[in-house]
């Protein structure tokens, strides 16, 4: 956001993009349509499934080009210009190809006071790409977002709209990278809800046993 | 009747109107942007809030509770409300800027809000003029904008479609572009792309907006963010005269505005008119409007020589004197008026001719559910009712190419364009052309050929396809005539905004035609038959008493909105 605050500028979409998913593979199985179907019958009009199709559709392709949002809209039997419309307001639907791993650095109030950009700039220089890039690997892409909804243990990111990396450090930063090289994703770890603190000895965290730096948390190299 | 009291003043309603509808509708002006009556409200631009209250209910006795006075309690809502997605019920309380100071507060601040990312260049905007935003910035808008940042740069100029130019800056994301493809035309291909501060509206990849209604989101949209690729940029809305009429394209009459400047058509926008095409104009009614500016006749010719009215005129008459009557015929035109129709029905019964026939012009799958039409001509309706049949073309060819014609008498038509004959074919014949443009193909085979003034330029009746019957009124002016022409429009027109600038006083682009009312009772009297009439209005008058099937019709009746006729007399 603060990039934008300065240059603010928007722009147009490609209007005639090449098809990229070719036309044979671009179909639903007819397990994933009955699934679809299923949402659907679960709101009182189709469009209400348009968002988990769309899900369900990225997760099959890996992102959502044009084509893909058409079929979607078709499936569920809702205007194309609807689905397009839903697909560019989420930025976790994906409308061009990522890297394999998505990691969203969150830079946000909370994460940034807390070493944020520090995060995402040791990361950027660790891979030698810059936020909204993707390595030439094709298998990590670094973006930059905004609050994630783990505030209590930044500063945190996202890998690929899925789990959260909580209280970031340099070493857990490379450990991690090291680990998705190696094709392994760590397990969702929860915030805990407040009314379950005291259970939890007053702690946020679900794996408080097995992290270290909740404990001390961790201070951004900036801020001391 | 339910009431609800608006700044102290009890406004009666019917139904459940919704709130901010019925304030407009009793003449409380409420700022809005996003609210269009026939689409649903989404309540997003948050101009028209106000303050609102509803009697406090007694829930034992199910009553209002009476303060000391006896009057019912009021209980306000705690936040304002946005009037356009509330319906109004009986007994509401309701503040609006005039007695409110938070409501003029927030109309105020809602306002700077919007203006944000608004650019700031009302000068160089298409829109300036007749732009909400602009107008109640005016009234209720800050004096100045504390935003300091660089404003967020947006595509301009997009062509969404062949006719729609986007300003994606100018947009303040109403939707009622939007909600007019979902709703309205249910063509589907638009959508407010992107999120915050970047959305804006497009099509998706691969669409392009261009579906046969598309300019009606210029019309409705508050800013200037849509624009007409036509039109855009050619005209101010000030320098321009507009005047209310209806359309000539195709055989709805939907009504619309046409724009002038210095005595050309610039634009055709819509006219609402509930009963015929409510809100919209379809695109082909908007833009066929060059008919109208170029290629107009110079003046009245004689076998392709120019010559003054009378002696046209005279020609017309000397054709006629020697001919016998079932060796001319005649034709009437479904697009000149149902007053110059009748008026040719009377030459015709006067020289002994049969009833005119007249030409039609359809095109199979023109017409849609909606406003467009197969016929492509305006009046059709109206000739059927005075009695004239579709033209038998194959059998008319024939006798003209046999030579069983003296004189062909068209009315504002083209026979060979439209594929009745050749021009050749038209050689042995005498033929009088009333004409609109100089591009007529009739014309090369016409011994008199008389400019005729084209539906923007006289007065006159229209019946549409489904029988109603709407007045043309003149929107520019013709060479030669007293301006006024006959008094069916003031000697100074007011202008958008309700100045009488006198935009008719203009010398330039005069056409030098006549209208039918005007020609052809001259031709009568050069032929000695009596045919008195003061104007259009007067032939309307009698018409609508002798003819049933205009019955009721006359100018007062007709007014800004016309009369449906009764279905006697339709034979189509
Ligand atoms: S383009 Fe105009 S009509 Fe459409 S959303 Fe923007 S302001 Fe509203
Ligand atoms: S600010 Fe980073 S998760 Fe809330
Ligand atoms: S008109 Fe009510 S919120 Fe826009």
């Amino acid at each position: 956001m603060g990039d934008f605050i300065k240059h603010p500028f928007v722009d147009m979409p490609d209007r005639n993009p090449e098809q990229v998913i070719p036309n044979d593979q671009l179909v639903f199985t007819s397990e994933e349509k009955k699934q679809i179907q299923t949402w659907v019958s679960h709101y009182p009009t189709a469009d209400g499934a348009v968002m988990r199709a769309l899900w369900l559709a990225q997760e099959k392709f890996s992102f959502l080009p044009p084509e893909v949002i058409k079929l979607v809209a078709a499936e569920i039997g809702i205007p194309y210009a609807n689905a397009y419309g839903v697909a560019t307001f989420y930025t976790q639907y994906f409308k061009e190809k990522k890297g394999k791993h998505v990691l969203d650095v969150c830079t946000c109030f909370s994460c940034q006071l807390c070493g944020g950009y520090d995060m995402l700039h040791y990361i950027e220089n660790k891979l030698g790409v810059h936020k909204g890039e993707t390595t030439k690997d094709g298998l990590f892409t670094i973006q930059e977002a905004e609050c994630l909804g783990a505030c209590g243990s930044a500063p945190m990111l996202q890998i690929t709209n899925g789990p959260f990396v909580h209280n970031l450090n340099k070493d857990k930063v490379d450990a991690l990278l090291d680990a998705l090289r190696e094709g392994k994703v760590p397990a969702f770890t929860s915030v805990t809800l407040p009314q379950d603190e005291d259970e939890m000895g007053g702690n946020r965290r679900t794996d408080v046993s097995s992290v270290e730096s909740y404990i001390v948390p961790p201070i951004s190299e900036t801020v001391s | 009747m339910p009431n609800i009291t608006v700044d102290n003043e009890t406004l009666e309603f019917d139904g459940r109107p919704r709130l901010l509808q019925l304030c407009l509708e009793t003449g409380v002006d409420l700022p809005h942007f996003c609210y269009h009556p026939a689409m649903s409200a989404p309540a997003n631009c948050r101009q028209c809030l106000v303050e609102v209250g509803t009697p406090q209910i007694n829930r034992e006795t199910g009553k209002p509770n009476l303060d000391e006075n006896g009057q019912p309690i009021i209980q306000f809502m705690p936040k304002l409300q946005t009037s356009c997605s509330m319906d109004a019920s009986d007994g509401m309380v309701v503040r609006t800027h005039k007695s409110s100071e938070l409501v003029k507060r927030a109309q105020k601040d809602n306002l700077e809000f919007l203006l944000i990312n608004h650019p700031l260049d009302c000068p160089i905007c298409d829109q300036a003029g007749h732009c909400p935003l602009q107008n109640q910035t005016y009234k209720h808008g800050p004096e100045g904008s504390r935003f300091e940042f660089r404003k967020v740069s947006k595509p301009k100029q997009i062509d969404l479609g062949p006719r729609v130019v986007l300003d994606g800056e100018r947009c303040i994301n109403c939707t009622r572009c939007i909600r007019f493809t979902d709703e309205i035309s249910e063509s589907h291909q638009l959508t407010i792309i992107e999120r915050g501060v970047r959305n804006y509206p497009m099509t998706p990849p691969g669409v392009e907006f261009d579906e046969p209604y598309s300019m009606n989101v210029i019309d409705i949209c508050p800013v200037g963010a849509l624009t007409s690729k036509d039109s855009r940029f050619r005209a101010r809305t000030w320098e321009m005269s507009k005047t209310a009429s209806i359309s000539t394209v195709n055989a709805r009459g939907s009504n619309c505005y046409y724009w002038v400047k210095d005595n050309k058509i610039v634009e055709i926008t819509p006219r609402t008119n509930m009963d015929v095409n409510e809100y919209w104009l379809a695109d082909e009614d908007r833009l066929d409007y060059r008919i109208f500016n170029d290629n107009r006749p110079l003046g009245p010719t004689i076998s392709g020589a120019d010559v003054n009215w009378d002696a046209a005129y005279k020609a017309v008459a000397d054709c006629l004197k020697g001919a016998k009557g079932d060796r001319v015929q005649f034709l009437g035109s479904a697009f000149a008026t149902v007053e110059d129709n009748y008026l040719l029905s009377k030459l015709a019964t006067a020289v002994g001719a049969s009833t005119p026939m007249y030409l039609t012009h359809t095109e199979a799958g023109r017409g849609d559910t909606w406003l467009r039409t197969d016929d492509r001509t305006p009046n059709s309706q109206g000739c059927e009712r005075l009695g004239f049949q579709p033209a038998n073309r194959s059998a008319l060819r024939s006798l003209i190419q046999s030579g069983g014609l003296d004189v062909l008498y068209v009315l504002e038509d083209d026979p060979v364009a439209s594929g009745l004959c050749s021009a050749e074919d038209l050689a042995g014949v005498k033929v009088v052309l009333h004409y609109y443009n100089s591009t007529n193909q009739t014309l090369p085979a016409a011994d008199v050929a008389i400019p005729a003034a084209t539906a923007v330029e006289t007065v006159g009746t229209l019946v549409n396809d489904q029988g109603h019957a709407q007045r043309l009124r003149p929107a520019k002016s013709i060479a030669g005539v007293n301006r006024t022409l006959s008094m069916e429009i003031g000697k100074c027109r007011a202008d958008r905004h309700g100045t009488p600038f006198d935009k008719w006083y203009d010398e330039s682009n005069l056409i030098n035609c006549q209208p039918g009312w005007v020609s052809i009772p001259r031709i009568a009297s050069d032929l000695n038959i009596e045919m008195n009439y003061k104007g259009p209005r007067n032939i309307m008058a009698e018409l609508s008493s002798a003819n049933d099937a205009f019955a009721g019709a006359t100018y007062e009746a007709m007014g800004e909105f016309g009369v449906r006729l009764s279905e006697i007399g339709v034979t189509a």
